[in-house]
């Protein structure tokens, strides 16, 4: 096969060095070049957590391990060969088709289950394909680590429920209402936490979004960001009576509703559940407010630790996940080889026909007339039947290589052995 | 053909109904590929041979046997189509026990139903049918939209509670939204009032002028609906005039349900044996 995948990842290098090693468009284009130029084929994973390299080399290529990667990578990032070194992984032939495989079902991930690794590994290739650096087995690689990490997500629940606070936030959202064109959301605040959660909640396509804070330059400059209106701090009850869902992310060091407030305020003006997604630390809204009916708050703890059930769970699928990877490794490396040793074979038994053909040819012709038709067949059927018991050991000795991956070396023994093209 | 279908028993639908929500019961926790088209096959499978058990029987709907297999067959066409449209939520773990409780209660019901054949009507159902047909086909309709109104109830209870515990599913029963089942058990409260008080001011004329309204008011049927109408103005008044919390009115719909139940499974006044 003569696959090698060497890299480093978020375990083996700090983001620093992995800042250093990564590849922008342009130089990711020139090192593919580079790379499939000298080698054969070649594709390159290079995203925040992980800088990767996947080739196969050519015969007569020149030899490329993971010192020859730490000097390439070295070269082309200005670093010494000895400051890349100690970071790089190095994995051959079926442990490098396991590790691609691994990574694309997002087992090798930082979060196990997240959903982005799948794509890039699938841009990855695609750059390589479109620049020509790779050849039949990227070829074949890529697709089935692609089609074994959907099979991981489907049949295991290891990419189930989301990881980041603010879509699990989203994610109860949904679980109170069904459609948001109707629906106002209320900012309350303009922390940096509440920007990524008020970014997913607009993608819900609210009808309205109101935005208030006590410094009113910031609810204006945030409401003209997200599209919204600002409304004065002191209208906060009032906008709050209004609102189906509010996110709140203030810095006030005391709450800023508790629950006398919104029962003598706010409840008597409102009709329908509101939705409070309290992520301020530390909380805006007095917890006692949530009922799971008329409001439903999430604070910052519940939605942590929302995530870390589904973490927990995600753990509990990591291994029904890595045996579908190893039978997809099975299959791979079971069909390459098959592959590559069913030409062979073929060649063998054709050469040897042609063999016997020749003997038995003249041996026919010099018995003409000697022999009945009976007889003609059974001394063909003796000489095939020798051919056949000549060939089975080593087309079974071929095939067995090949099962446990190591048929390259017996396969070139057996091509010369029986001078094959 | 149509002498296989003839032969279509209760067993038939009821045991297809009874193995498409043990499947459904398994993908709550075995999303298995093929698993969501067995259960939706065997589920349709139950509903032909209900279809059939009904077009070849005709049981008659004055019997609470009748009324019940009708009302539960409306639910089985309520279930095909809410389990296609609302793949992925856990559609048929609720409204399939119901359809089986309803088929349940009618074979219950089955020496009412074996004489239900020979029920002597009374002679305005027997001459002039019109007004006895849409007494009894407005109080079925209702009888269907009190049972989608219990469904979206106990759902929206679930939910709730899964929400005041600050729960998310991951995988397992997933539900619609609080919203859409409040949304539902509105719509199926909001139709079922009217067809209700319709049904129910039919049947008072229809008794004052053929029968003796004396004698029959306190028949367990009458008092029952009369009940299940006063449950449901109850409803919409907590609802649009006091403004209460969808929990509570969940369990307002669930108990008037019940009742309904109880209803359905009495002796309508009119047949029992002929005599008002």
């Amino acid at each position: 096969m003569n696959l090698r995948a060497i890299g480093c990842n978020f375990r083996t290098a700090t983001v620093d060095i992995r800042e250093k090693l990564a590849f922008d468009g342009p130089a990711q284009d020139k090192a593919l070049a580079d790379l499939a130029g000298s080698l054969g084929e070649a594709a390159i994973i290079s995203t925040c957590n992980r800088v990767e390299v996947y080739v196969s080399r050519a015969p007569g290529s020149p030899a490329f391990d993971a010192r020859a990667a730490a000097a390439y990578f070295g070269a082309v990032h200005g670093l010494s060969p000895d400051r890349v070194a100690p970071h790089l992984y190095e994995h051959v032939d079926t442990e490098a088709v396991r590790h691609l495989l691994r990574v694309t079902a997002s087992l090798d991930s930082l979060i196990v289950g997240e959903g982005q690794i799948a794509g890039q590994v699938k841009e990855a290739f695609e750059r390589s394909q479109k620049l020509a650096a790779t050849g039949p087995l990227l070829n074949a690689l890529f697709p089935h680590a692609l089609r074994a990490a959907k099979r991981v997500r489907t049949e295991t629940g290891i990419a189930r429920g989301h990881i980041s606070v603010s879509s699990v936030a989203v994610d109860f959202v949904r679980q109170v209402f069904d459609h948001f064109h109707d629906k106002t959301v209320l900012v309350i605040g303009a922390g940096k936490m509440g920007r990524l959660t008020l970014k997913h909640l607009r993608e819900l396509g609210p009808g309205r979004i109101l935005v208030t804070n006590r410094s009113p330059e910031k609810a204006i400059e945030l409401a003209a960001e997200c599209g919204g209106e600002p409304i004065p701090w002191e209208n906060l009850d009032t906008a709050l009576a209004e609102a189906d869902i509010a996110l709140s992310t203030t810095g006030a060091p005391e709450p800023i509703m508790p629950k006398k407030r919104f029962v003598e305020k706010v409840r008597p003006r409102r009709t329908g559940t509101l939705v409070v997604l309290d992520i301020a630390v530390p909380r805006d809204f007095d917890p006692d407010l949530h009922d799971g009916d008329s409001v439903c708050l999430f604070n910052i703890d519940d939605l942590t630790k929302v995530r870390e059930r589904t973490l927990a769970k995600r753990k509990k699928d990591i291994a029904p996940a890595e045996a579908i990877v190893q039978s997809e490794v099975k299959r791979f490396v079971d069909d390459w080889n098959r592959r590559r040793s069913g030409p062979v074979i073929g060649q063998l038994t054709a050469e040897v026909d042609k063999l016997r053909a020749e003997v038995v040819g003249p041996l026919m012709a010099r018995l003409n007339g000697k022999l009945t038709a009976e007889d003609r067949k059974h001394v063909e059927g003796a000489f095939k039947l020798f051919q056949n018991r000549l060939l089975h050991s080593p087309i079974a000795a071929v095939q067995e290589a090949s099962r446990e991956g190591e048929h390259p070396t017996l396969l070139e023994a057996v091509k010369k052995l029986f001078r094959l093209e | 053909m149509s002498g296989f279908l003839q032969n279509v028993t209760h067993l038939c639908f009821l045991l297809s109904y009874a193995v498409a929500l043990g499947i459904e019961l398994v993908r709550l926790r075995w999303r298995g590929p093929g698993l969501r088209i067995a259960g939706l096959a065997l589920g349709a499978a139950g509903l032909f041979a209900h279809t059939a058990f009904l077009a070849f029987h005709l049981p008659n709907l004055a019997t609470p046997y009748g009324t019940l297999l009708v009302v539960a067959w409306v639910l089985g066409v309520f279930y095909l189509y809410g389990s296609l449209h609302h793949g992925p939520k856990a559609w048929a773990v609720f409204v399939l026990p119901v359809i089986l409780g309803l088929v349940a209660i009618a074979l219950l019901q089955g020496a009412d139903a074996a004489a239900s054949a020979s029920v002597e009507f009374p002679p305005w159902l027997i001459g002039d049918r019109f007004w006895g047909a849409v007494h009894g086909v407005l109080l079925l309709c209702a009888a269907v939209g009190v049972s989608v109104g219990f469904l979206a109830s106990v759902m929206y209870l679930i939910q709730a509670d899964r929400l005041k515990k600050k729960a998310m599913p991951l995988g397992g029963l997933k539900l619609l939204s609080l919203e859409r089942l409040e949304a539902m058990n509105r719509r199926a409260v909001n139709a079922s009032f009217p067809l209700l008080t319709g049904g129910l001011l039919l049947g008072a004329l229809l008794l004052r002028q053929y029968h003796d309204l004396a004698e029959n008011w306190a028949s367990v049927k009458v008092l029952g609906t009369v009940g299940l109408w006063g449950a449901f103005a109850v409803l919409l008044y907590l609802r649009y005039a006091a403004h209460v919390p969808g929990r509570r009115l969940a369990l307002l719909t669930i108990a008037a349900f019940a009742l309904m139940v109880v209803v359905l499974a009495a002796a309508h006044p009119f047949a029992a044996g002929g005599t008002p």
